[in-house]
């Protein structure tokens, strides 16, 4: 008997195009592996050979199949980095909250703010809600368009307006963060030092966690949508 | 049937197939061929995208089974979501069909008068 030579060099040739995704070439491999094997067995010639050579020519080129499942998978991933953003700025508003609750439940002196402070609280403000309504325009806007067949320029272009909004929101959320940092730093050395001066540390340390973890969603979607242009 | 043309109707094609019940990928393009007499013959491959779209978009959800062959395979079935869309692309699909063959209809009675 004749080794399945030909449908595992196709199924690793679709994998490989697909590996900007581990976990959709897994799928995609186990789905179109049984795909061609059903194929192969349904197919009446005796020759093993030519039912794998027939089953692989009638699935298509595997760089256009895989260009269509990168469509997809693109998609998926600008919506979840779009909610991903709306739920870390609802994390980090969360943590500004606790921090100025815990404030007024240890009734924490107000420390040095003076104008400097007002000025940072209000730029704080603006940044922040600035942040959270290009996210909700930015998720609005991508979660409305419907997900292509293709990787058409229309797309493209759509997600790279959505990239630039969700730059635009996480640029105002860091600036929302520094922001905090400085109030944060200017209330903490205003009090005496105790144990308590942890909260509202942690809280920031939270903030700044999620909005790197927002950096590097979005960097990853970048990379993916300009590895998949090269590739095309 | 134009590659074209079929690609731009392949959601409702692939939705309609799953109309009959739950199916894997290989068993709703057989199916596709055998309803249509042999007329959307597409690479086999572009059926699999579209699976994955639909059930992204929430039309389709899909599951994991090991066959008899103890391969896995990802077994397919339509959502509610997915049965509304289906009923209104084929009202759609009727409309446009039946005012189609009414221009037909039409331009043969206007080429032949008599």
């Amino acid at each position: 008997m004749s080794e399945p030579v030909i449908v595992a060099a196709y199924v690793e040739r679709l994998a490989r195009a697909l590996e900007f995704d581990p976990a959709l070439a897994r799928r995609v491999r186990r789905e179109v592996e049984d795909h061609l094997w059903e194929a192969v067995s349904a197919h009446p010639s005796q020759d093993r050979l030519e039912a794998e050579r027939r089953a692989v020519a009638n699935f298509g080129d595997p760089q256009s199949v895989a260009a269509q499942f990168a469509a997809v998978s693109l998609a998926r991933q600008a919506r979840t980095v779009g909610l991903g953003a709306i739920m870390v700025i609802a994390a980090v508003f969360v943590a500004m909250r606790a921090r100025l609750v815990w404030y007024a439940v240890m009734a924490w002196p107000a420390g040095p703010m003076g104008s400097l402070g007002a000025i940072v609280l209000s730029i704080d403000r603006y940044a922040f809600w600035l942040a959270l309504f290009v996210g909700i325009a930015g998720v609005t806007y991508i979660a409305g368009r419907p997900i292509p067949a293709a990787l058409t320029p229309e797309y493209r272009a759509q997600l790279r307006r959505f990239h630039l909004v969700c730059l635009a929101a996480t640029g105002a959320l860091i600036v929302s963060i520094i922001c905090d940092g400085v109030l944060t730093s200017l209330r903490v050395s205003g009090a005496p030092r105790s144990p308590g001066a942890l909260v509202p540390l942690v809280s920031m340390a939270i903030e700044v966690v999620c909005a790197g973890g927002l950096v590097v969603s979005i960097r990853s979607m970048a990379k993916r949508s300009r590895h998949l242009r090269s590739a095309a | 049937m134009e590659g074209e043309m079929l690609k731009g109707h392949l959601d409702m094609i692939v939705l309609a197939a799953l109309s009959a019940g739950p199916a894997h990928g290989y068993a709703i393009i057989e199916e596709i061929k055998r309803t249509s007499a042999g007329a959307f013959d597409l690479p086999e491959g572009t059926v699999y995208p579209v699976l994955h779209r639909l059930e992204q978009a929430g039309l389709l959800s899909g599951r994991w089974v090991t066959a008899d062959s103890r391969r896995r395979r990802r077994v397919y079935s339509l959502t509610k979501r997915g049965q509304r869309e289906l009923g209104e692309q084929r009202a759609v699909w009727e409309q446009f069909a039946e005012a189609i063959g009414k221009l037909f209809k039409g331009r043969r009675a206007c080429q032949n008068p008599s």
